[in-house]
C-alpha cells in the first residue's frame, strides 16, 4: 500500500547553502512520525515544502501514491495537509470560532452564520477532546489552549496529515500530556501526524517512527520502539553523546545581585510574585520554567526596562529598583536580551555602532560630549577578531549577519562591559551548534573569572548544563532552588508544572 | 523598452530619478494647460540661480532650510514633528513683541530677543513631547494639533489687543530700527549666517557628539536605544525643544530681518514648514542631505515665483513638483521615517 | 443653557460634520485593514474640487458627486499601491498626497477657471436639501434631519453599513484579520494585498463623497485648502474611536458639537480666530483623557509606539 505521504529527493538551496540535500521521507497512514534534528538541520525547510509554502528545487511529493504540486499553502490545505506552526498564526482580538472558520466561514444570506460556526467548532472540539470554548477571545487563552485552536483550524479544513512544528516548546508537562492524548485520538481516527522536534524523551514517548536530519540530509530512519535515545542523539549530532558542558567547580564569592520580595503586576494579577534570591560572584544561577511564567517580566524589572510594583533590587550594593536602564547599567549590569533583532541590535547600523551601545558615556569613547568614532571603530575591530564574528568590516551594517554571528556580537558587546552582573536571556536561541558551544564556553569562562551570571532559558538542557544553582519559576513565584549537580529533568519538570514544591 | 535598458534605468540613483519623473510629469501638466514646459523650466532655473536673483533665493532658503532642520532633527531619531507652523509663530510673535518693551541697546536686544524667541518656541514644542511621554498621545498628532491653537491665538492677538491701529492690516507695531538685523545685500540679511551656523551645529551634533549617536540609534531602533541606556523620555523632550527652538529662530529672523513686525498669516502662507518637512523626509533625517534638499526646494520655489512673473504659469506648480518627487521616492525607494 | 442649543445650531452641526464623518469612516476602514491613512485632508480637497468641476461642466450636482468620487478614488491609488505593493512608508505617502492635493487643486483652479483663491459661479449646481415635512416639525429629530443633503443622509446610513459589514460578514471578518496579523491572514488563504488595495480605494470613494458635501453641500464654491484641517480631525476621531466605526463616529459628533460651540461663541462676539481654536483644544483634551496610561510599567513601549 502506498505511503500516506512520500517525499522523494527533495532539494532546496538558499544561495550557496544546501538546506535540503536529496531528502527522502515516507510517512505511513495513521502513524506518528517524528522528524528530528538540531537547529539548522533542515527540518523547517522540509516542512515548509511539504506544506506548500515553498517549492523544492528538485524532487517530488506524493500523497497516497499520487504526485502533487503546490502553488501555495492553499493547495496543500486543499490536499489535506495541516500545519501547526511554532509561532501561532492566530488573531488575538477575535474569538476561537472566528479564528477557526476564518477564510471558510459558514454563511447565511451574505452574513456569517454565527450559530452554525459555533456549533461546528464546538462539535469538532468535542470529537477530538480538545477542551476549548468557541466563544472565548483567543488573546485571553493560555498557550496550551491556543495550540488547540491551531489544531482545530487544521481539522476544520479536514486535514489528513497534520504537521506539528516544535509543539511542546511552550507547553507545561501537563499540557504536553494533553496534547499527546489528542494526537492519539487523531491517529485512532485514521489521521497522520508528523512531529517535528528536537526533544528526545517526547519522541520516545509518542512516536512510531523517527527520521533524523543532519546538515540537510537524512542520516537515519528508525522505528522508535527498536532504538534508543543514545542512538538517536548520535545520529543527530554525528558524535558520541556529550550532554554536559566541561566545567570545573564554582567558587562563589560575595553577592552581586540581591532580589527581595520583587513583585510585578499586570492584567490584574502578579506576574512576578514576591521573588527573592541572590546571585553571587563566580556563579551561574539558572532560572528554569516554561515560557510565560513571569521570566520575561522578572528580567524586565531586573534590567530597568520596567518598574517593579514592590520589592528591592540591589546590584553591587546599589539600590536600583524603579530606576531606569542607564542607572542599572551604571550600577554594574550587562544584559543579553532574548530578542537580538528587536532589542539587542539596530539592524541598519554598522557593527561598530552596534558594539558601542552602552559604552557611549564611558571615558574610553566620550570626551566633553563628543564621541570618539576612531576609538569606537578600533574597539569594534578588536571585538570582532576576539570573538570570531564573521562580518565584512566594522562599518558593515549588521543586517547581513547570520543569527549566530549576530548573537556573538551581542554577547561580545555585553561581555566587553566587564560588568559584575550579567543577565543572559535565551543566549543560544536560534543559533547554530558551533556558536552555541562557543557561547556556552564563554559563559563558563566568565564565571571562572568571577562574574555573576543570571541565566534564563527555555531549554532545560542548557539550564542544567550551565547552572551552578537552579531556580524554578512557576506562575511568577520562585518555587524551588536546587543545586546544579542534584538537578534532574523529571524533578524539575514537575516543579515547573507546579506539581511539586521543593523545600528549599 | 528592453529588459537590459530597463535595468539600467533602475540603477540611476533614486533622487535624480525622482526629480526627473517630477520634471516630466510637471511638463505634462504645463503642456495640458497649453504652455511650453521649456520656457517654464528655464524661467525657474534663471529665476533661482542667476546672480542677480541669488539674494532672493538665499533669503527664501533661510527659513526653508531652517524648517527643514526643524523636521530633520527629530526625524533622525524616528520622531515626527508636524507642529512647525505653531512653533514658528510662537517664536515670531515673541520676536515681534519683546523689542517693543525691552529697553536695551540694539545688538544686545537683538540677541536677547532671538534667544527669547527660541526659548518660547522650544518650550511650546516640548509640550507635544510631553503629550507623548506622559499621556501616550503620538507626537505626530499632538504636535499638529498644538499648531492650530498657536496660529489662531497669535492671529487673534495681532488682530485685536496688540494690533497696530495706524495701519489697516492685522499686524503688530514695527520694531525699533536698532533691533533689526543688518542687511547683506538686497533682501538678504545676516540671518543667513545665523542659519548657516545652526545648520553646521546640527551636522556637528549628528556626526560628532554622543547625543547625536544616541539620537541616530533611536531612529534605527528605539527599543535598542532604550535597552542600551538611552533615556528615551527625556531625549524626546530635549530634541523637540531643540527642534522648536530652531523654528523660533526662523520666526525671529523673519521678523527681525525682513518684516520688522508680525504680520498675520505672513509666516504660514509661504509654506516653509511643509516644504521643510518634505525635504527632511527626502533625506530620512540625515542633516546634510536635508539641508541640500531644503536648498533645492528653496531654489525651486523662488524660481517658481519668477516663472509666474515671466510666463504667468502659476507658481503652485513647484509645490506640485515637490509633492511628486517626494511621493515617487516614498513609493519606490522606501524613503521615510527610518533612514534606509 | 438650553437656548444655547438652538435648532439651527444642531442642524448646522450635523451638516458640518458630514465630511468629517465620511473621512472618519474611510480612516477606520483603512486602519482596520492595516494601512495607516492620514491623507484624508488631501482626499477631501480633491473631492471638493472635483465636485465643483463636475457640477460646473456637467450642469448637475449629481454629476459633480460622481466626478468627485471618481477623482478621489484615482487619487487614492497612490496610497493603495504605494503602501502595499511598493511597501512605502504610509506616513510619508500621506503627507505627500496632502501636499499634492493642495498644490494640484490650486494649480488647476487657476488653469481651468482662471481664478485664484476661490471659484464661485452660478454654473456650479449645489446639492438639494431634502425636506420631509413630517419630520421637520419634531424637536431634535427634526432639527437633525431637516434640510440636509442626500449625502448627509447617506453618511449616517454608511456608518451603519460599515459597522454591519465589518462585524457580521465574511468580508468584514477577513478584513479585520488582515489588519491584525497579515501573515496569519495570508496563511489562511486571504489575499492581503487585494484586501488592502480595495479597502483603500473604497475609503477613497467615501472621502470623495465627503469632499463633494464640503463644496456642493453648503457653499457651492471651491476655495483653496478648504478642507481646513477636517481631514486631521478625522485622523484623530479614528484614533479616539480605536478604529471602531461606531466609536469613531461618536468622536465625530463630539467634534461637531465643539465646532458648533465655537460658532455659537462667535455669535456671542468672540472673534473667530479664537473660536476656531476650540475644536482643537477639545480634541487635545479628549486625547489626553482617553490616552492616559499608567505611569508605571514598560515606559519603553510608550515611547517607541508609533502610530
Amino acid at each position: 500500500m502506498a505511503a500516506e505521504l512520500e517525499a522523494i529527493g527533495i532539494v532546496k538551496r538558499y544561495g550557496g547553502l544546501l538546506a535540503n540535500d536529496h531528502i527522502d521521507l515516507a510517512v505511513e497512514r495513521g502513524e506518528v512520525h517524528a522528524v528530528m534534528g538540531e537547529n539548522g538541520a533542515g527540518k523547517s525547510t522540509l516542512m515548509s515544502i511539504l506544506y506548500g509554502m515553498q517549492a523544492p528545487d528538485e524532487g517530488s511529493i506524493l500523497l497516497r501514491g499520487r504526485q502533487v504540486r503546490y502553488r501555495s499553502a492553499l493547495d496543500a490545505i486543499a490536499e489535506g495537509m495541516g500545519m501547526v506552526h511554532q509561532a501561532f498564526k492566530l488573531f488575538n482580538s477575535l474569538t476561537v470560532w472566528e479564528n477557526v472558520v476564518y477564510g471558510l466561514e459558514p454563511q447565511r444570506g451574505g452574513f456569517i452564520d454565527r450559530a452554525a460556526a459555533i456549533a461546528k467548532v464546538g462539535a469538532l472540539a468535542e470529537r477530538y477532546h480538545l477542551q476549548v470554548d468557541p466563544a472565548e477571545t483567543v488573546g485571553r487563552l493560555s498557550v496550551g489552549v491556543r495550540q488547540r485552536v491551531e489544531i482545530l483550524k487544521a481539522l476544520y479544513r479536514d486535514a489528513n496529515i497534520l504537521i506539528l512544528d516544535e509543539p511542546t516548546a511552550v507547553l507545561t508537562p501537563q499540557e504536553r500530556d494533553g496534547l499527546f492524548t489528542v494526537i492519539r485520538n487523531l491517529t485512532a481516527d485514521g489521521r497522520t501526524v508528523i512531529f517535528v522536534t528536537h526533544k528526545l524523551h517526547e519522541v520516545m514517548a509518542i512516536t512510531d517512527r523517527v527520521t533524523v536530519l543532519r546538515d540537510g540530509k537524512v542520516v537515519a530512519q528508525m522505528i522508535t520502539g527498536e532504538t534508543s535515545a543514545r542512538e538517536i542523539i548520535r545520529a543527530m549530532t554525528g558524535r558520541a553523546v556529550n550532554l554536559t558542558v566541561e566545567k570545573g567547580e564554582a567558587k562563589p564569592g560575595a553577592p552581586v545581585l540581591k532580589v527581595e520580595r520583587l513583585t510585578v503586576e499586570g492584567a490584574g494579577k502578579a506576574l512576578v510574585d514576591n521573588a527573592s534570591f541572590v546571585v553571587r560572584a563566580g556563579e551561574i544561577v539558572g532560572i528554569a520554567g516554561v515560557a510565560g511564567n513571569g521570566q520575561t517580566e522578572l528580567i524586565e524589572a531586573l534590567t530597568g526596562m520596567r518598574s517593579p510594583d514592590e520589592g528591592h533590587v540591589e546590584i553591587v550594593g546599589h539600590d536600583v529598583a524603579g530606576f531606569d536602564v542607564e542607572h542599572h547599567r551604571a550600577a554594574g549590569l550587562a544584559y543579553i536580551p532574548e530578542d537580538r533583532a528587536a532589542t539587542g541590535t539596530a539592524r541598519q547600523a554598522s557593527a561598530a555602532d552596534n558594539l558601542a551601545m552602552g559604552f557611549q558615556h564611558t571615558p574610553a569613547f566620550a570626551r566633553i560630549g563628543l564621541l570618539d568614532y576612531k576609538a569606537v571603530a578600533a574597539r569594534a575591530r578588536e571585538l570582532i577578531a576576539r570573538f570570531g564574528i564573521r562580518v565584512a568590516s566594522e562599518a558593515a551594517p549588521v543586517v547581513s549577519l547570520s543569527g549566530g554571528n549576530l548573537q556573538k556580537l551581542v554577547v561580545a558587546r555585553e561581555l566587553a562591559h566587564q560588568a559584575p552582573l550579567l543577565i543572559a536571556e535565551q543566549p543560544t536561541r536560534g543559533v547554530d551548534v558551533g556558536a552555541i558551544e562557543f557561547i556556552h564556553g564563554l559563559l563558563i569562562a566568565e564565571r571562572d573569572k568571577g562574574r555573576a551570571t543570571l541565566l534564563v532559558s527555555a531549554e532545560l538542557s542548557e539550564i542544567m548544563a550551565l547552572s551552578d544553582r537552579i531556580l524554578v519559576m512557576f506562575e511568577g513565584r520562585i518555587l524551588a532552588e536546587i543545586p546544579g549537580e542534584r538537578a534532574d529533568e523529571e524533578t524539575l519538570g514537575l516543579i515547573m508544572a507546579g506539581r511539586a514544591k521543593q523545600a528549599a | 523598452m528592453s529588459a537590459a535598458s530597463a535595468r539600467r534605468l533602475l540603477r540611476i540613483p533614486a533622487v535624480p530619478l525622482a526629480i526627473l519623473i517630477g520634471v516630466l510629469l510637471g511638463a505634462l501638466l504645463i503642456l495640458a494647460s497649453g504652455r511650453n514646459p521649456l520656457t517654464a523650466y528655464s524661467a525657474i532655473l534663471v529665476g533661482a540661480l542667476a546672480p542677480e536673483n541669488l539674494p532672493d533665493t538665499l533669503n527664501w532658503a533661510v527659513p526653508l532650510v531652517g524648517m527643514t532642520l526643524v523636521a530633520a532633527l527629530p526625524l533622525r531619531g524616528g520622531m515626527v514633528n508636524l507642529g512647525g507652523d505653531g512653533q514658528l509663530v510662537v517664536g515670531a510673535l515673541v520676536a515681534a513683541l519683546v523689542p517693543l518693551y525691552l529697553p536695551a541697546p540694539g545688538p544686545v536686544a537683538a540677541v536677547a530677543v532671538i534667544l527669547a524667541a527660541m526659548l518660547a518656541a522650544g518650550a511650546y514644542a516640548s509640550l507635544a513631547a510631553r503629550g507623548e511621554t506622559r499621556f501616550g498621545i503620538p507626537m505626530l498628532i499632538s504636535s499638529l494639533l498644538l499648531s492650530y491653537p498657536a496660529v489662531g491665538i497669535a492671529s487673534y492677538v495681532v488682530g485685536f489687543p496688540l494690533r497696530d491701529t495706524t495701519t489697516g492690516l492685522a499686524q503688530t507695531v514695527m520694531i525699533p530700527a536698532s533691533v533689526r538685523l543688518p542687511a547683506i545685500t538686497g533682501p538678504l540679511n545676516i540671518g543667513l549666517f545665523l542659519m548657516a551656523a545652526v545648520g553646521a551645529a546640527v551636522v556637528f551634533f549628528d556626526r560628532r557628539t554622543v547625543a547625536g549617536y544616541e539620537l541616530r540609534m533611536r531612529g534605527l531602533n528605539a527599543r535598542f536605544a532604550g535597552y542600551g541606556g538611552v533615556r528615551l523620555a527625556s531625549q524626546t523632550v530635549r530634541i523637540m525643544f531643540a527642534s522648536g527652538a530652531i523654528a523660533g529662530l526662523v520666526g525671529a529672523i523673519i521678523v527681525l530681518g525682513s518684516q520688522y513686525r508680525y504680520q498675520d498669516g505672513a509666516l504660514v502662507t509661504p509654506g516653509y514648514t511643509w516644504s521643510g518637512l518634505m525635504a527632511a523626509l527626502l533625506a530620512g533625517g540625515e542633516p546634510l542631505a536635508a539641508i541640500g534638499a531644503g536648498a533645492f526646494f528653496a531654489a525651486l520655489q523662488t524660481g517658481g515665483f519668477a516663472m509666474q512673473r515671466e510666463t504667468a504659469i502659476p507658481r503652485v506648480l513647484t509645490m506640485v513638483l515637490q509633492a511628486i518627487i517626494i511621493l515617487f521616492l516614498a513609493i519606490r525607494h522606501g524613503v521615510g521615517r527610518r533612514s534606509s | 443653557m438650553m437656548d444655547f442649543i438652538t435648532p439651527s445650531l444642531v442642524n448646522s452641526a450635523v451638516q458640518a460634520m458630514t465630511p468629517i464623518l465620511l473621512a472618519t469612516l474611510a480612516g477606520v476602514l483603512c486602519g482596520r485593514v492595516g494601512v495607516f491613512n492620514m491623507a484624508m485632508e488631501g482626499q477631501l480637497l480633491v473631492g471638493a474640487f472635483a465636485a465643483v468641476v463636475g457640477s460646473y461642466f456637467l450642469g448637475s450636482a449629481f454629476g459633480g458627486v460622481a466626478i468627485a468620487i471618481g477623482a478621489t478614488v484615482i487619487f487614492s491609488l497612490v496610497l493603495a499601491y504605494g503602501a502595499t505593493i511598493f511597501r512605502g512608508d504610509s506616513v510619508v505617502i500621506c503627507i505627500g498626497m496632502n501636499l499634492l492635493a493642495s498644490g494640484l487643486t490650486a494649480y488647476l483652479l487657476r488653469q481651468m477657471f482662471g481664478v485664484s483663491g476661490t471659484f464661485s459661479d452660478p454654473g456650479v449646481v449645489g446639492l438639494d436639501k431634502i425636506r420631509i415635512d413630517a419630520i421637520n416639525a419634531t424637536p431634535w429629530i427634526g432639527w437633525i434631519f431637516s434640510r440636509q443633503t442626500a449625502i448627509t443622509w447617506a453618511s449616517w446610513l454608511l456608518v451603519a453599513i460599515v459597522t454591519v459589514v465589518m462585524f457580521r460578514t465574511p468580508v468584514g471578518l477577513r478584513l479585520r484579520g488582515v489588519g491584525e496579523d497579515a501573515s496569519a491572514a495570508e496563511s489562511m488563504g486571504v489575499d492581503v494585498m487585494r484586501y488592502r488595495i480595495v479597502t483603500v480605494l473604497v475609503a477613497g470613494a467615501l472621502t470623495g463623497l465627503g469632499g463633494a458635501q464640503l463644496s456642493l453641500g453648503t457653499v457651492d464654491i471651491f476655495s483653496e485648502d478648504m478642507s481646513a484641517g477636517r481631514g486631521w480631525i478625522a485622523v484623530v476621531a479614528v484614533m479616539l474611536g480605536r478604529n471602531h466605526p461606531l466609536w469613531a463616529s461618536l468622536a465625530c459628533v463630539l467634534f461637531g458639537v465643539a465646532d458648533s460651540l465655537s460658532v455659537r461663541l462667535q455669535g456671542q462676539g468672540l472673534p473667530n480666530q479664537l473660536t476656531d481654536v476650540v475644536p482643537y483644544v477639545v480634541t487635545l483634551a479628549a486625547l489626553a483623557i482617553s490616552h492616559r496610561r499608567p505611569l508605571k510599567g514598560a515606559f519603553v513601549e510608550t515611547i517607541t509606539a508609533h502610530t
